[in-house]
């Protein structure tokens, strides 16, 4: 097949597109019946287990009850930006999914060679970073159209909780980036092969992984610093007015934001998809990237079954005192070191 | 599912004819994005509108510089001022919550020759540059420059355009720590003092001037008590 010429070129970027869509979907779906079922382990329940095998269909049980409620649109709330604040929360999300290599290059009968990432630009890694910030207007905006007390405090603490921690997650990162010395995510992918997985980053970068763990928990407003939602104080917080398909999206959003958050934790500290067998059978690449992924995940699950919930100012003195300084210590101990080294 | 043949940049002539095309309408799009928004950023008149609106010039902005091969500029653009500055913006939006249908206010007339002016030398900017781009040599050239590439723009401003940077970062944290200092002049409070909203329990070196640093609990019951204590006239709460 002739992969210059641009029509096909195009056609294959839809279908890949299409494929990473659907795979995010799935996975989200995945998630949301995990987190049911192992938090109600964790707390002595049973959980969801009669609709499909063992339950495994009660995601979709729920998407097809939440679509058929009413689609309830506040009397004095800002309509247009209403109905834009979950538009941009859930694209936002999705968008970030492009950069990140699900395998190695491998090489599919009747199709020829692939290298499986959508797109692979030179500021792969700024780009996320750029399309995360803008994803704070979500919540934002959502809080403020919705012309209700309790939203606009949740989009308020949202949108400050997202600013702070936002500094500390880029700074973070800045150590991976010194140490590869580039942008391009593949490229940190492949420099972390061989050697038994002792090139992982998380090696070279233990102080940066942990702040990134953090600040990543953070951003994605989850447990135990969920304070966008505190039910108890907030009613639902930012999203209290949505109802149906529009908090379908924001619900949606919030676990592609988790996914993604892993996916960059896994191909900057983890190897992305190296691991024992990779060299000799390309394709494993993929399992063990989705199989750090879902570790991933599976620890947010487990920190919301443990830990309880941050107070505000708490989450900012913790952010702005703690998690910064820390990430600047981080910044210039591994230059110091990469200076040193580098000769 | 990318095609990159192991990270090949240069393109047969037949892609790159294609490429040109393309980007000829995706600057027309984000070109037209761009104006639409700064039209509407300027028409509307609830400043949250006016606010989302200018997010989407930046963005237009970005994507335009992205189809001039400066993806490193373009990031940027969003990250800082997308994402940061407008923030801000919309936070304080927020946070004031401005009442939304305010009456139209008296036209500002004397401010109409001025913008005449303006305009008059903006155009004539823009019509000076396309004259002279139209009589210089087509001269163009068909290789990508690494301009708007991480690596250029780290060398240039680390090595060529050291001071001028510095210079920049150290006028930054002048306004930073500006900043702080008049928040915390206007607060009046020592910063170990707990205020309790409600509770009305003050420090003692609020309460007396002279016992500085004093920093044992004083009750009150009362508004009026409180006021006493201060030898002010009387509390006002901000909603009286």
């Amino acid at each position: 097949m002739d992969w210059n010429n641009p029509y096909i070129h195009a056609l294959t970027l839809i279908v890949a597109i299409t494929v990473a869509f659907l795979t995010i979907m799935l996975l989200v779906a995945a998630t949301v019946l995990a987190e049911r079922r192992v938090l109600a382990f964790i707390q002595g329940r049973v959980g969801p287990n009669r609709v499909g095998f063992g339950g495994v269909l009660q995601p979709f049980a729920d998407f097809i009850k939440t679509m058929m409620k009413e689609d309830l649109v506040p009397d004095q709330s800002t309509r247009f930006v209403f109905l834009l604040a979950p538009m941009i929360a859930v694209v936002t999300a999705i968008m970030t999914l492009i950069v990140y290599p699900f395998g190695p290059t491998v090489t599919l009968p009747f199709l020829g060679t692939f290298q499986l990432v959508i797109a692979r630009f030179d500021v792969a890694l700024l780009y996320v970073l750029g399309v995360t910030s803008v994803g704070v207007y979500g919540i934002a905006l959502a809080g403020w159209s919705s012309n209700n007390k309790y939203s606009l405090m949740g989009g308020l603490r949202s949108s400050a909780q997202m600013i702070s921690y936002e500094l500390a997650l880029g700074l973070s990162l800045i150590g991976v980036i010194l140490i590869s010395g580039t942008l391009d995510i593949y490229r940190i992918v492949e420099q972390q092969s061989g050697w038994y997985g002792l090139q992982w980053n998380i090696f070279y970068q233990p102080l940066g992984f942990i702040l990134y763990l953090i600040a990543a928990i953070a951003e994605t407003n989850r447990v135990p610093f969920d304070l966008p939602e505190a039910e108890t104080e907030l009613v639902a917080g930012f999203h209290t007015e949505y109802s149906s398909i529009k908090f379908l999206l924001f619900f949606n959003a919030e676990y592609i934001n988790m996914i993604t958050v892993s996916m960059l934790a896994t191909t900057l500290f983890l190897g992305g998809w190296n691991g024992p067998g990779v060299a000799q059978l390309p394709l494993l690449g993929v399992f063990y990237f989705f199989a750090k992924i879902l570790f991933f995940l599976f620890l947010y699950i487990w920190l919301r079954g443990t830990l309880p919930r941050f107070r505000f100012d708490q989450l900012m003195s913790f952010g702005w005192k703690f998690l910064l300084p820390a990430a600047i210590l981080n910044i210039v101990l591994t230059a110091t070191i990469v200076f040193f080294t580098s000769g | 599912m990318s095609l990159t043949d192991g990270g090949q940049v240069l393109t047969p002539n037949s892609k790159l004819e294609t490429f040109t095309k393309m980007s000829t309408i995706l600057f027309i799009v984000f070109a037209g994005l761009a104006i639409g928004s700064a039209i509407a950023m300027v028409s509307q008149r609830n400043p949250l509108y006016s606010a989302i609106s200018l997010i989407g010039v930046f963005i237009a902005l970005a994507s335009i510089y992205v189809t001039l091969a400066a993806p490193f500029i373009a990031a940027v653009q969003v990250i800082v001022y997308a994402g940061a500055i407008m923030v801000l913006v919309i936070f304080v939006i927020m946070l004031l919550n401005v009442e939304q249908d305010e009456p139209r206010r008296k036209r500002l007339k004397f401010l109409v020759p001025a913008a005449i002016a303006m305009a008059a030398i903006l155009i004539a900017e823009t019509a000076f540059i396309l004259y002279s781009v139209q009589t210089t040599s087509a001269q163009t050239s068909r290789t990508l420059s690494d301009v708007g590439l991480t690596h250029s723009i780290g060398e240039g401003l680390f090595t060529r355009y050291l001071l001028p940077f510095e210079i920049t970062s150290i006028l930054l944290l002048m306004a930073i720590v500006g900043a702080m200092s008049l928040a915390r002049r206007s607060g009046m409070l020592s910063p170990s003092v707990r205020v309790v909203p409600g509770a009305q329990v003050l420090a003692m070196d609020i309460v007396n001037p002279r016992a500085v640093g004093d920093q044992r609990p004083v009750e009150t019951k009362t508004t009026d008590e409180a006021a006493a204590l201060l030898g002010v006239d009387r509390l006002r709460s901000p909603d009286e």
